[in-house]
Order: C-alpha cells, then sequence, then structure tokens
C-alpha cells in the first residue's frame, strides 16, 4: 500500500505537471481538489485517466469519480480494491 | 439612430433536414436526428450517437451545387448547401447586386477531412492529392471558398468562440449594419462532425450513450451534431428600398462573458443570467414579452443546471415557454447559434414552439421544466435563443415578429 | 501596448535591442519568464501559444495604467497548434481511449481570450476572429465597433504560433523558401516562399486620447482578393499626407507584385519593411501596427534592426501600413502622432 501511495503521489506530479510539488509534500489524505493542492475539475479527468492509462481501470461516472479522487488513499483504496487479490 | 436590422433569408441543412421546410416539417412530427455515424472513421460508431447529415460528401456536392473535386471538405459543402438556400429565399440572385458581407462561424475548420490524411501530411514518404487539403485546416478555409463560389468580394471574417460562434457571427453582422459599413450581411455558421471533437467532448465525460435529455434530471450529457445554417440580415433603409421580404427583425443581442472556468459555466448562471438580460434590455421588450426562450441545453450536467438558475434569476415565477432543440439536432457547435437562430424565426411565422424531446423527470436544482409537447397555434412575437461556449463565452440573442 | 515576438520586444529598450537573426528559415519568439505573470498553478498546463498569449495581454494591461478591462476581442489564425497536433496524435497513439482531455481544451480557438478574462475578470464582451490575414484586422474592426458603441476600452490582441510539425506541413504547399535564408537578407533574393515566424502583440484602446496614449488609428481598410484598381485606388487614398511606410514585403516572388505596385504609387516615401523582424504568420500585421505605434510614440526608428536599409528616417507623423497574408487578405492601416 505504502509502496502504491508514493507511486501514486509521483504519476499524479508527472500527469498534472505540479513542477515545485514533491511526493512528499502530498499528504495521503488531504484533499487534492479545493484547498489541498488546489486542483480543479479538469485535472480531476486527467486523474481519471491516469487511473485508466497506468491501472486500466476506467471510471465512467464523473460523480463517482469526485468520491474516488479525494485524496491519494482514497485514489489508492479503489485502486487496490480492483486489483486481483 | 442605428439602423434596425433585419431577417430577410435563412437557409440551412441540419441532420433533420437538407433545407429549412424539412427542418419545419421534422420539427412538427417530433422525429429527432439522432442516430449512429455513417462517416466519421471511429471507435465510438455504435456507442456514441451523433446527429449526422444523411447524405455522404458526394451526395453534398450536388446540394452545394458544384461538380465533386478536391480540396473540398465537407465543413465547406455543409456551408455552401446552406448558403445557396439562404440566398435563393432572401431573393439574392447575384451577390453583387448589393455590398454584402459574410461572417462565417467555425470550431475546428475542415478537420472532418484533414484528420483522415494527417499522418499522411506529415509524412514526406507520401504523396499525392491529399496534400490539396492542407490548407483546410484552419477556420478561414471554409468561409473563402463559400465565398469565392458565391462571389462575395465585401468584407468577410471568420469567428470562432466555440458553441457560441454562429451566435456571435450574427452579432457581428448586425453590429456592421447598424454602424453603417454594409446594407446587407449573410452571417452563420458550419460545422461537420469529427473524430476530433468526439473525442474531445469525451474526454470531458460530457457525451450521453443515450440521446440526450436536456433538463432532465437523469441527464448525462450531449449528443454532437453536424449541420450549417446562414442567415440574411439587412439594413431597415436598405430592405425597404429593395423591397425584400421581411421575416423577423433581429432586435437585441449580448455576449457576455463569464471569467469563472475555461470550460465549465458557473453555478448561479452568472454570464447567461447577464447576456440574456442585456439583449433582452437592447431589444426594448420586457420580461413578460418573451414568448418563447430556445435554450442552450446541451443537456451537460453542469449547463442545463447553470443555464436554468439564469431563467429563474431574470424571470423569477414567470419563466416563459422554454426548450432545447438539441435532442433533434444535436450539438452543432459553431452552426447552433445560427440553427437556432432560424428555429426562433420559424416559432414566430408559424406559431409554433418545439418540444424539448426525452424530457422525463424535474431536475433537483431547479422549479422548472421545458416545454415537452409541439404546440401549434400560440403567439409568438419574442424569442430569446441562448449560446453558449467554451471558455465563458456566452451569447443571447433577440428575434422579434416584424410588425412594420 | 505589448509584444512577444522573435525579437526582444517584451521587456527593455527595443531601440538598443540587437536585431535577433537565424537562417533557420523560422523566426521563433523570445520568450520571458511567465512566472511574474500567471500563476503556477494554471502555468502548468498551458502550452507555448497559450503562455505567450496571455503574457502579452497581462503586460499590455499592466502598461496602460487602465484599472477595469473592457471587451477583449483577439484574433489567430491558428490557435494552438501544439495542442492541436497534441490531440490528434493521441487519439490515434491510444485508439481514442483514456484521452487527456487538456490538449483538446486548449485547441480551442478562443482559450487564451477564456484564460485573459479569467485572470483578470473580464466579463464584458469578448471575441475570437480566426480568419488568416483578416484575424487580427477584424478584431481590431470589432475593437473600433464596440469603442463607437460606448465601451471604455478594449483589449485587441493577436496570437500565432509556429511549430515544427507545422512548418513541416506547409513547407509542402510552398510557404517558405527552399534555400536557408537569413532573415538580414529576406529581401535581397526574391524566391517563392517565405521564412516562417510567431509572436503575440496586445493593445489597449480607447476612443478618445488619452496621456499615455502611443498613437491614433486613423485609417483602416480590409480587401479580400481585391483586383490591382481597387487596390492601388485605396492605397493612393489612404497614403494622403503619410511620411513612413510600413510594408509586409516578406522576399516572396510570387505576391511582390503588390509590393512594387506600392513603390511606383508612393515613389517619395522612405519605406520600412517588418517581416524579417516578425516572420511571416497570420497575425503579422499586428506586429506592423505595434512597431508603427512604437516609432511614432518615441519619435525614432530602431535603426539597428534594418541593416539592410542606407536610409533610414529619422523619425514619422504618420505612417502608412500595408501587409498582405500571402496575396489573399490585404490590409492598409494609417496611423498618426498622438
Amino acid at each position: 500500500m505504502e509502496e502504491l501511495k508514493s507511486k501514486l503521489k509521483a504519476q499524479i506530479i508527472e500527469a498534472l505537471n505540479l513542477q515545485d510539488t514533491k511526493p512528499e509534500d502530498i499528504d495521503d489524505n488531504a484533499p487534492l481538489f479545493g484547498e489541498g493542492l488546489g486542483l480543479d475539475s479538469i485535472d480531476s479527468l486527467e486523474l481519471m485517466v491516469l487511473l485508466e492509462r497506468q491501472y486500466h481501470i476506467k471510471v465512467e461516472d464523473p460523480r463517482e469519480g469526485r468520491k474516488i479522487l479525494q485524496s491519494v488513499q482514497s485514489m489508492a483504496d479503489f485502486i487496490q480494491s480492483k486489483q486481483p487479490a | 439612430m442605428a439602423e434596425r436590422v433585419f431577417i430577410t433569408g435563412m437557409g440551412m441543412i441540419t441532420a433533420i433536414g437538407d433545407n429549412v421546410a424539412e427542418n419545419l416539417e421534422r420539427l412538427r412530427q417530433q422525429r429527432s436526428g439522432l442516430g449512429f455515424t455513417s462517416y466519421i472513421d471511429t471507435i465510438y460508431k455504435q456507442v456514441l450517437p451523433v446527429a449526422e447529415v444523411k447524405h455522404n460528401n458526394d451526395a453534398l456536392f450536388a446540394l452545394a451545387g458544384i461538380t465533386p473535386r478536391e480540396g473540398y471538405t465537407r465543413t465547406t459543402l455543409l456551408g455552401l448547401a446552406a448558403m445557396r438556400e439562404a440566398l435563393r429565399q432572401a431573393g439574392i440572385a447575384d451577390i453583387q447586386s448589393a455590398p454584402t458581407g459574410f461572417i462565417n462561424a467555425s470550431t475546428v475548420g475542415g478537420m472532418c477531412d484533414t484528420e483522415k490524411v494527417y499522418f499522411d501530411i506529415i509524412n514526406p514518404e507520401k504523396n499525392g492529392t491529399f496534400l490539396q487539403y492542407i490548407d483546410t485546416l484552419d477556420c478561414a478555409d471554409c468561409t473563402q471558398r463559400i465565398a469565392d463560389i458565391v462571389g462575395f468580394s465585401e468584407h468577410i471574417a471568420t469567428i470562432s468562440t466555440a458553441c457560441s460562434s454562429s451566435a456571435n457571427a450574427l452579432m457581428f453582422g448586425a453590429r456592421m449594419i447598424k454602424q453603417g459599413f454594409l446594407p446587407r450581411m449573410v452571417c452563420g455558421g458550419t460545422e461537420a462532425l469529427t473524430r476530433f471533437t468526439l473525442n474531445g467532448f469525451n474526454s470531458l465525460k460530457n457525451i450521453d450513450k443515450q440521446f440526450c435529455r436536456p433538463f432532465d434530471q437523469q441527464r448525462t450529457g450531449l449528443n454532437l451534431g453536424e449541420g450549417a445554417a446562414y442567415l440574411v440580415l439587412e439594413s431597415e433603409s436598405f430592405a425597404r428600398a429593395n423591397n425584400s421580404r421581411i421575416l423577423a427583425e433581429f432586435t437585441g443581442y449580448c455576449n457576455a462573458n463569464e471569467a469563472f472556468h475555461p470550460t465549465s459555466p458557473s453555478p448561479d448562471g452568472d454570464g447567461a443570467y447577464e447576456a440574456m438580460k442585456s439583449a433582452l434590455a437592447m431589444s426594448g421588450r420586457t420580461l413578460g414579452e418573451v414568448d418563447y426562450i430556445n435554450v442552450h441545453g446541451t443537456a451537460t450536467l453542469n449547463n442545463d443546471v447553470s443555464e436554468g438558475k439564469a431563467l429563474e434569476r431574470l424571470f423569477g415565477s414567470g419563466v416563459p415557454r422554454f426548450s432545447s432543440t438539441k435532442p433533434f439536432t444535436g450539438h452543432t457547435l459553431a452552426a447552433a447559434g445560427a440553427i437556432e437562430a432560424i428555429y426562433a424565426v420559424l416559432a414566430i411565422q408559424q406559431g409554433i414552439i418545439f418540444p424539448n424531446l426525452n424530457f422525463k423527470e424535474k431536475m433537483e436544482e431547479l422549479n422548472i421544466t421545458p416545454v415537452t409537447e409541439l404546440m401549434e397555434g400560440v403567439s409568438v412575437n419574442n424569442v430569446i435563443s441562448n449560446s453558449f461556449g467554451f471558455g465563458g463565452n456566452n451569447a443571447s440573442l433577440v428575434i422579434s415578429k416584424y410588425e412594420g | 501596448m505589448a509584444a512577444i515576438s522573435p525579437q526582444t520586444t517584451f521587456q527593455g529598450d527595443i531601440f538598443s535591442a540587437p536585431l535577433v537573426h537565424t537562417d533557420k528559415n523560422l523566426l521563433a519568439c523570445v520568450e520571458p519568464d511567465y512566472k511574474p505573470f500567471i500563476p503556477a498553478n494554471s502555468l502548468r498546463r498551458m502550452t507555448r501559444v497559450l503562455k505567450i498569449g496571455l503574457t502579452t495581454a497581462l503586460q499590455c494591461i499592466n502598461g496602460s495604467g487602465v484599472e477595469t478591462i473592457g471587451p477583449i476581442v483577439t484574433g489567430t489564425g491558428k490557435g494552438s497548434l501544439q495542442d492541436t497536433e497534441k490531440f490528434i496524435r493521441e487519439i490515434e497513439q491510444y485508439k481514442e481511449t483514456a484521452l487527456n482531455p487538456t490538449p483538446f481544451i486548449q485547441s480551442t480557438y478562443n482559450s487564451v481570450n477564456g484564460l485573459i478574462a479569467l485572470q483578470v475578470k473580464g466579463t464584458a464582451y469578448n471575441n475570437t476572429f480566426v480568419h488568416r490575414g483578416f484575424s487580427f484586422e477584424n478584431a481590431l474592426l470589432d475593437s473600433m465597433m464596440l469603442l463607437a458603441e460606448g465601451a471604455p476600452n478594449t483589449l485587441t490582441g493577436a496570437f500565432e504560433e509556429i511549430t515544427a510539425e507545422h512548418f513541416y506541413i506547409k513547407s509542402r504547399i510552398g510557404f517558405w523558401k527552399d534555400a536557408p535564408t537569413d532573415n538580414r537578407a529576406l529581401y535581397e533574393t526574391l524566391t517563392p516562399g517565405s521564412i516562417a515566424g510567431e509572436g503575440a502583440t496586445f493593445f489597449l484602446l480607447t476612443g478618445t486620447p488619452a496621456p499615455n496614449s502611443k498613437a491614433a488609428l486613423t485609417g483602416f481598410k480590409m480587401l479580400y482578393k481585391p483586383a490591382e484598381a481597387k487596390l492601388a485606388a485605396a492605397l493612393a487614398e489612404m497614403a494622403a499626407g503619410a511620411d513612413l511606410v510600413l510594408t509586409g514585403r516578406n522576399g516572396d516572388s510570387r505576391y511582390e507584385h503588390y509590393y512594387q505596385q506600392l513603390d511606383t504609387l508612393l515613389p517619395g516615401i522612405p519605406q520600412l519593411p517588418f517581416k524579417h523582424l516578425c516572420g511571416e504568420h497570420d497575425t503579422a500585421g499586428a506586429f506592423g501596427m505595434w512597431l508603427g505605434a512604437q516609432i511614432l510614440h518615441a519619435q525614432q526608428v530602431p535603426a539597428q534592426w534594418f541593416p539592410m536599409l542606407k536610409d533610414i528616417p529619422a523619425t514619422a507623423g504618420k505612417i502608412l501600413l500595408y501587409n498582405h497574408f500571402y496575396g489573399e487578405q490585404h490590409a492598409i492601416m494609417v496611423l498618426e502622432r498622438v
């Protein structure tokens, strides 16, 4: 799980081109949108693309997407729940 | 005192008809133009509905009144077909009979054809007639080809403000008339379906896999469409001297920006509110005199909330009858403003209000619902037509019955 | 006003800035540091022409002294080519699945306008013209109408980029010269094609002179594929009283006759060509207007930018600007000292 989360942080930074952010700057449970990293709805679409390209998980409904993309923790939980055990 | 501006000709082609009369008939029959694409090369052929014009390019050459030749994109051909009808209807046999400008609108120019040969174009090993499509990618190409065939030699321009492009073209033309630059303008837009835009809106998760459901609680997005529409605008003095047949008066317009978000409207519809309010003020009509609103109504989650809120804010408890005609034509992007302006004229001429197809359930955010049944024999004197686009670009037009 | 161009026009003194030159047949912009202008959170997604366009617009506003921006009107022939190319490529590469929406959004021609409006909270009229050599010119016409209709000011500009891919594409239909040509020698050998360029130029326009006005636009005409006689008549009429002519001459033998016509019509008036500075592109006319306004305002010509000329006029009071884009869209402007 920890490995997945740190990998995910690096992938988020790369996908969204967060130049001045380092993986360790992102708290597992901090909100990605609004206050936290200051991401917006276009970023949420880009993060869904990340899930699809890197983890082959497709999120169809943007409303569902918002829940999954709350934090790095929620993304990691979702990825793990979709991976074969 | 600036001149009044009259609409004296209209021409169109959409998924529900090759001309204005066919469009009207299909609107009356309440038959949608949505279906699946025959002409776009996409993996979503049987997945994402579109409202496609039911002709291949060879047939479109005939409608456009020219023999098939290289370099003419579907965007150009749709535009030419609509242009021919608009001029015919306005009784213009020779465009040179009076100084006439042409304001066109396009969102992706000739992408419909260039995307098919793009990788050949950038491949030095490949050569062939496809090279004739290189210059068709930009938005001016279709404008100039239409202008050259029809014979426009005065002012020409192309506008691209996403989904509000042709509403802005109409506005720009009307303003040029009012300021005395030219007495007659032909304004509108043309849009062909492309793999580029289909994938673009799909990447925004904005496309409904079912037929679109504007203002419905269960809506999940828009369906794209294609088509073209042009309106002939004339100054009052020219129309009278020329003895033109006046179809309606273009009484008000406004373009306002939201400055909220690159693609999403503000939740309270600030831009839509401002555009409708100012356009109506310009028209000199009161809120109570608006008989019908042809809403932008794309059926995306955000648009309909935002536009609906703006309607409630502006009209309070007296929101006029409104409907989105996008379930008929799909969202035709750059052509939408002009297509819907023609529908506004038809509503006035015929005393008819078009139904908002596919509506079942009221949105929880709103207290209002669209017209769902075809209404005939209604007195329609003033119509607001809304077109809102990316970049916060909001345009509203007011079209009124001509009363001398 | 402000300009990002292949010359160092954005910051510093243009009258001492050396002429930037290359023999690549492609003049690329000298780009500033964008961070002082655009928040990092917005900057991260933007491609080149968006940054160039937005930053030029913001610099223009900063220098204008105007607090509340009215209508925003722009012209661009090609919009964000980098985003358009990227989205076409990704559709192919990812077989239409899992596509990132950003290049699609940014490929929209009015995206720069939207970004400017967002950053300056510009909620007035907003429009974008996309018509090759009439893109900026229509934006200018629209702005003049808006001012006549009572707008307090307009932010009016143009932006264009050239990418390696688009440079190659246009080379296939004869846009550029075959032989490597140094921009300093652009006017020496007339052969088919020109050299490519790019840039962004913005103006803050008002309907009446202000204390810091740089110049006045007193005449303006667009002519679409005009007959030679019609063009000559317009040029002759608008040239009355002009003491300097700026020309869009670009070394392209196929369309040089239009400029030669100008030479014949106005034999006694000194000329300055400007395409060796900005390269040929859809909205190069905006750069020409910027240069004219600079000369009128400073009452000085950046002589170091014209090493190919023997006699350089010291100054000017009334400038005729004539430019056309590959023989199709012709624009004539008259600029005067305020």
